[in-house]
């Protein structure tokens, strides 16, 4: 007896040391990638990690293989929840094991900090000159280029046309110059609800992002959120953050939101046919292709007295610098991000812009008629947004630590809590999170 | 030949301490060292932060919650847990129709993987989920279970005890049925009932098993992390912010390693800590 349970308390340190073993230093924190790397091999196999299914990636890695024999590609796909810890953790143990990942653009500033990706300057003039000013702007950090935009994205209105049918509303068009305002949307919402519709009025496809959040404050004159010189003062408790906040707890605490689904369950609540109002991206004008019920897309709104802001930027590639194929990874990220065909097989399957301005031009056409009748004014909506409403996040240093604690007051601020005290919390936490940096 | 067994058991053991030395060992040491060290970003470079990253974790509001969280629902699911698994334990050992079957019924969740227990669970706490499903059938209202802040830390624990008592459950009907069957008959023959011979005979028959599960139960739970991670991120207003998860969000969401491996230090000292009071109390009943 007595013998057990002194082997117990073994136990318990073991359990305790495991828990210890979580860590690991991080890379260079100058931002340099040190002496060129060695490009490794011309031939062998090299692996890509992103959040995509593996269905996405499969014709550029094709299209790839074929024009470089020699190289094979295989793809690991990280869910989008947990993708930035999980790279965070692999990245800064020099994992050699990825070799390619695909980069949140604002996130670029601070994985280059950190020593996370190969320095691509030699390609800046070839950059430059094929992707949009904000695209090439979001992925340079201290004048040097980190990553190759893959895509690029925005948001849509999508309505449920058999609801609003129901609750006698017309529906709103698809041009950007007769956008709704977003209390037009909750009236609209509201009626259709009433109407017995549908179960919901107004449901955001990642209700917890900053990425879909922010035109809501921007759209008042809340400014991004993030001030300063050094990009690293916390500016959340601006009017405008507080009205579209206060707006935006309101719109789930009467119902016209539900609360407790999170963020990839949210697609197929509109699929279902239980939402009047949805808001997504590009990525839902095929997925939701398939769904029986009957739908239109229209521009993304905003707030009476305010202006029209839409968000933009996505993925972009970059290089491990741990990679020991440097020189294949090398050849794989330009052939996506740089070469238009490469670029444009990056986007056959999922239906989200490529950002490589020759590939667009083929591609925007085609997105009226992704679902038929359905998507008409999608093409026409996208270039109308790039040119006149699309805002970047915010380039920080401090980014990563600034999404997620805005993701967790997003989520309690839907959850009930009050807007304004939270936004004062979101500033003591960011302001905590971001001594390390300074 | 002592010696000689005495080379030939350590180079049987070598593998084995090999591992512990680099897998456990080292890291926790270098845990330790990092926890002292700080980093920045921009002003780049490691420097010796003394007592700095410890102090800044116990002023800092979010930390002081995830330690009360945890400590909350340490004293919260470990009772709960293991008084569950005994009496399920004391249920399966009777002999009634389908005992088996129930026993394995239980035992199922066990083997699914923690993460794709929180999957099917988030699906069951939605707002037009399962679980209000049931609620509304019975004429009771829906709940807000993992949106609510009173409410979040109960709905943890009720996946947590589905995941696990079937588990803990194992040790105390192996222990149960080590009872020697004279024992059991001589409580009948002295007319105990059923409650008196739980209480008298089969309680403190199974100390040993009970034990162990009551410590090993503590430390699994205050290593909880998928759930947390998948359903509620430490939310509302951080009433789910459990220790482990808060150390990885630390350490991969926001990236603060160094501050990380100061929690790491902590969250170790209170396992111990917690460990060490439950073999004091059980020592005094040997």
């Amino acid at each position: 007896m007595r013998r057990n349970l002194l082997a117990l308390p073994a136990a318990a340190v073991a359990a305790a040391l495991l828990l210890a073993g979580c860590g690991g230093s991080s890379g260079s924190p100058d931002g340099s990638s040190g002496p060129a790397a060695d490009p490794g091999p011309e031939t062998g196999t090299i692996t890509f990690t992103g959040t995509d299914n593996a269905e996405t990636y499969q014709p550029v890695i094709k299209a790839f293989e074929a024009k470089n024999p020699g190289i094979k590609v295989t793809y690991t796909q990280i869910p989008f929840d947990q993708f930035n810890a999980t790279m965070q953790q692999r990245l800064s143990a020099k994992d050699a094991g990825i070799d390619v990942y695909t980069v949140d653009e604002p996130r670029v500033s601070q994985l280059a900090a950190k020593g996370f990706l190969v320095d691509l300057s030699d390609l800046d003039g070839r950059v430059k000159g094929s992707v949009s000013e904000a695209a090439y702007k979001t992925n340079r950090f201290r004048d040097k280029l980190w990553s190759l935009p893959m895509w690029n994205s925005t948001q849509f209105l999508f309505y449920n046309k058999t609801a609003l049918a129901k609750a006698k509303v017309t529906p709103p068009t698809a041009n950007p110059e007769q956008r709704w305002t977003w209390e037009q949307v909750e009236a609209a919402g509201r009626k259709a609800m009433q109407a017995g519709g549908t179960k919901y009025g107004l449901f955001m496809e990642q209700p917890e992002a900053y990425y879909q959040l922010q035109p809501l404050a921007e759209s008042l004159g809340g400014g991004s959120g993030i001030e300063g010189d050094d990009a690293l003062t916390p500016a959340v408790e601006t009017d405008g953050w507080k009205k579209a906040m206060k707006w935006y707890g309101a719109t789930f605490a009467s119902g016209l939101s539900p609360r407790g689904i999170g963020g990839f369950q949210t697609g197929p609540v509109f699929a279902n046919g239980d939402v009047a109002f949805f808001v997504g991206g590009p990525w839902d004008l095929k997925i939701f292709g398939s769904s029986k019920v009957d739908w239109g897309v229209a521009p993304l709104p905003y707030f009476e007295g305010g202006k029209p802001v839409t968000p933009t930027g996505s993925w972009s590639l970059g290089i491990n610098p741990a990679s020991k194929q440097q020189g294949m990874a090398r050849k794989f990220v330009e052939f996506a991000a740089l070469d238009p065909a490469g670029n444009l097989a990056t986007t056959s399957t999922t239906t989200i812009i490529p950002a490589n301005l020759e590939a667009q031009k083929q591609y925007t056409p085609q997105m009226d008629g992704f679902s038929g009748a359905k998507t008409a004014g999608a093409a026409a909506i996208t270039t109308y947004e790039s040119e006149h409403t699309a805002v970047s996040r915010p380039v920080s240093v401090g980014y990563i630590q600034f999404e997620e604690v805005m993701g967790k007051a997003f989520a309690d601020i839907r959850n009930g809590a009050n807007p304004d005290a939270r936004l004062q919390e979101a500033t003591r936490q960011l302001t905590e999170a971001w001594k390390s940096i300074k | 030949m002592r010696q000689r067994q005495g080379l030939i058991a350590l180079a049987f053991l070598a593998p084995a301490l090999v591992c512990l030395a680099v897998l456990r060992i080292v890291p926790a040491i270098s845990a330790v060292v990092e926890s002292f060290y700080s980093e920045s970003l921009l002003r780049g470079g490691r420097v010796f932060a003394g007592l700095g990253n410890y102090t800044d974790l116990l002023s800092s509001k979010d930390f002081r919650q995830s330690v009360g969280v945890t400590l909350l629902f340490t004293v919260l699911v470990n009772p709960i847990q293991v008084a569950v698994s005994f009496l399920l334990a004391v249920l399966f050992t009777q002999r009634a129709a389908g005992a088996r079957l129930w026993r394995t019924l239980v035992i199922l969740p066990i083997a699914t993987p923690p993460a794709v227990s929180a999957v099917i669970w988030s699906v069951i706490y939605r707002p037009d989920g399962l679980a209000n499903g049931v609620l509304e059938r019975l004429g009771l209202p829906a709940q807000p279970f993992l949106t609510s802040p009173g409410q979040v830390l109960g709905s943890l624990i009720v996946l947590l005890s589905w995941i696990g008592v079937g588990y803990w459950m194992l040790f105390l009907i192996a222990g149960i049925q080590e009872i020697p069957a004279e024992v059991r008959e001589a409580a009948l023959l002295d007319g105990a009932g059923p409650w008196r011979r739980m209480v008298s005979v089969v309680l403190p028959l199974v100390r040993r098993p009970l034990a162990f599960v009551l410590v090993a139960d503590t430390v699994s739970n205050l290593l909880v992390f998928a759930p947390v991670q998948i359903l509620t991120k430490g939310g509302p207003n951080g009433n789910s912010n459990l220790l482990m998860y808060d150390v990885y969000n630390r350490a991969y969401a926001i990236g603060d390693i160094h501050v990380a491996q100061a929690e790491v230090v902590i969250l170790v000292a209170l396992t111990l800590a917690i460990v060490a009071g439950q073999f004091r109390l059980l020592r005094g009943d040997q």
